[in-house]
């Protein structure tokens, strides 16, 4: 048992539990450099988040974030295959303003059927959040008051806490996921989601890293926390269990894995989310 | 289920980290919170401060607790510090300490036969378990040259992270037969399920990397792994028991609880 609380028993016991279904807000798709995948595919994705209680992943292909020539060509097409499981963030490579261009151009037609909001990989692209080739994706998202999941890690020249700090002051309504919870800096992320209402601190690669969870969770609050795996990296099984082992009540973990998503996507999935 | 962590430490680390442990007993307390029966410990001073200074704060730390198991540190004993081969065992055995460590690139000395053939010979004699963590003093090539000079040398590959290191420790598992790896940090989805079936259940041991780690983490990846559960019990427990009974032989006899 690795926890006391009825609702780790619950998960202990069963893997998954009805009552506390899981929102990955952060997951990925498909082959990445080197790295062995047993479940990288969709449908073994979808299987994957079958045994863990997941309700809905919402993810960026690894072709879209590493591969303009595909772009998010290849997160449109699983969505479209599981439409009840999946949604996609669209991904942004702002290397490329005129596929940025293109990008943007489709998102209206894509949204919500595939598209919930953007992906922004500053340290992989090497343009910083703050630089002006983001900013139409930005403005787009600020004035739909949308979801934008940024990759986010302390210290970065491109997406760490300073630079978070200056695109959230720009842009309010921005729904802004800190995705990875700004890595190693976690006090800067406690500042960050306590000086700005629209930040969330999401929990990709943070699980294996004991006690930042009570730290977020103790000085920001539980309802601006959301689950995150980065699937198919990281085994949701392995979260969960890290949730149920963490210093932290049930209602916290409730709102860890479902209720924060189901707020922040029910304007968007009315359907899906009742 | 029954778990047996062979990857846990206490003690205050020199650079302060988020969620420190302290002492053996609550090392304990968070074993109990957590449903882990046993533990092969080692304390950060003995690689904070050094080998003998951790080595006796392990012993004395856990010497009142049969479910902790030590784990010592050792070097290059070219200035006679340390004992030699059968009497560091005999005082293993005596202390219940079950296993090495070594941290060669932190302790700045090379692993292999030129600096510690002595000791390594005498550890793939008695089957003495070396580990090695890769978040503490020891690279991927490090590991392939001890092994490719000590290819019998039981060697378990701890914390060796969660952004894919198949392509590491794949080779390792395939070319030496005592190669083991733990499960810290092996995050990766369906990876308990992938090595379980390509390579048996006997080359992965449940290691948590407390306190750095949470211990619930893997526990849950385990029990819900798509694997029968005799696969389970031996990543769980069975394999540790098995290359500690290897060594050590009664010494298992007389302190399971
Ligand atoms: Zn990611």
């Amino acid at each position: 048992m690795i926890g006391r609380s009825p609702l780790a028993r619950e998960f202990w016991k069963h893997g998954r539990v009805a009552a506390c279904p899981i929102y990955d807000m952060h997951g990925h798709m498909g082959h990445f450099h080197s790295i062995y995948f047993p479940r990288a595919d969709a449908a073994s994705m979808v299987r994957t988040m079958d045994e863990a209680g997941v309700r809905l992943l919402v993810f960026s292909h690894h072709a879209a974030l590493n591969s303009p020539d595909l772009a998010n060509e290849p997160s449109i097409a699983a969505v479209k295959e599981f439409p009840d499981r999946l949604r996609a963030y669209c991904m942004i490579n702002p290397n490329y303003p005129e596929q940025v261009a293109r990008d943007l151009a489709a998102f209206s037609n894509l949204f919500p059927q595939v598209y919930v909001g953007f992906k922004f990989l500053s340290d992989y692209h090497q343009v910083a959040l703050t630089d002006p080739r983001y900013a139409p994706a930005w403005e787009m998202a600020n004035e739909r008051a949308l979801p934008v999941l940024a990759h986010t890690w302390g210290g970065s020249a491109y997406d760490g806490e300073a630079v978070v700090r200056e695109v959230a002051e720009r842009y309010p309504q921005v729904r802004f996921l800190l995705g990875h919870a700004c890595h190693g800096a976690w006090h800067a992320a406690v500042a960050l989601a306590r000086d700005f209402p629209n930040i969330y601190l999401e929990l990709t690669a943070v699980f294996d890293d004991r006690g930042v969870i009570e730290i977020f969770v103790e000085e920001v609050g539980s309802e601006r926390i959301l689950f995150g795996t980065d699937l198919p990296w990281f085994d949701p099984h392995h979260a969960i269990g890290v949730l149920m082992n963490a210093d932290i009540s049930d209602a916290d973990r409730h709102n860890i894995c479902h209720r924060n998503a189901e707020k922040l996507l029910a304007p968007i999935l009315p359907d899906l989310i009742a | 289920m029954r778990f047996f962590d062979c990857n846990a430490f206490f003690g205050l680390p020199a650079r302060r980290p988020l969620a420190p442990v302290a002492t053996a007993e609550a090392l304990l307390a968070e074993m109990d919170h957590a449903g882990v029966d046993r533990a092969l410990v080692w304390h950060i001073a003995q690689h904070d401060v050094a080998a003998q200074t951790g080595n006796r704060l392990l012993t004395e730390s856990i010497a009142a607790f049969d479910r902790l198991y030590g784990c010592w540190t050792v070097l290059p004993n070219h200035a006679s510090e340390l004992p030699a081969p059968a009497v560091l065992f005999e005082q293993m055995y005596k202390t219940r300490t079950v296993a090495l460590r070594a941290f060669p690139d932190d302790h700045r000395f090379l692993l292999g036969e030129v600096s510690m053939g002595d000791l390594l010979s005498a550890m793939v004699l008695r089957r003495v378990p070396l580990f090695v963590s890769l978040i503490r003093g020891i690279t991927w090539r490090g590991i392939y040259d001890v092994l490719e000079a000590f290819p019998e040398l039981t060697c378990v590959v701890c914390d060796h992270g969660c952004w894919g290191e198949d392509r590491m420790f794949r080779p390792l598992l395939e070319r030496y037969p005592h190669v083991y790896i733990d499960t810290a940090q092996y995050l990766l989805d369906g990876g308990i399920e992938a090595l379980v079936s390509d390579y048996g259940a006997n080359r992965l041991l449940f290691g948590s990397g407390f306190p750095e780690s949470y211990f619930g983490g893997m526990m849950m990846a385990l029990k819900h792994a798509d694997i029968p559960l005799e696969a389970k019990q031996a990543v769980a427990y069975g394999n540790l028991e098995r290359l500690i009974e290897r060594a050590w032989g009664d010494i298992v006899k007389e302190v399971v609880v």
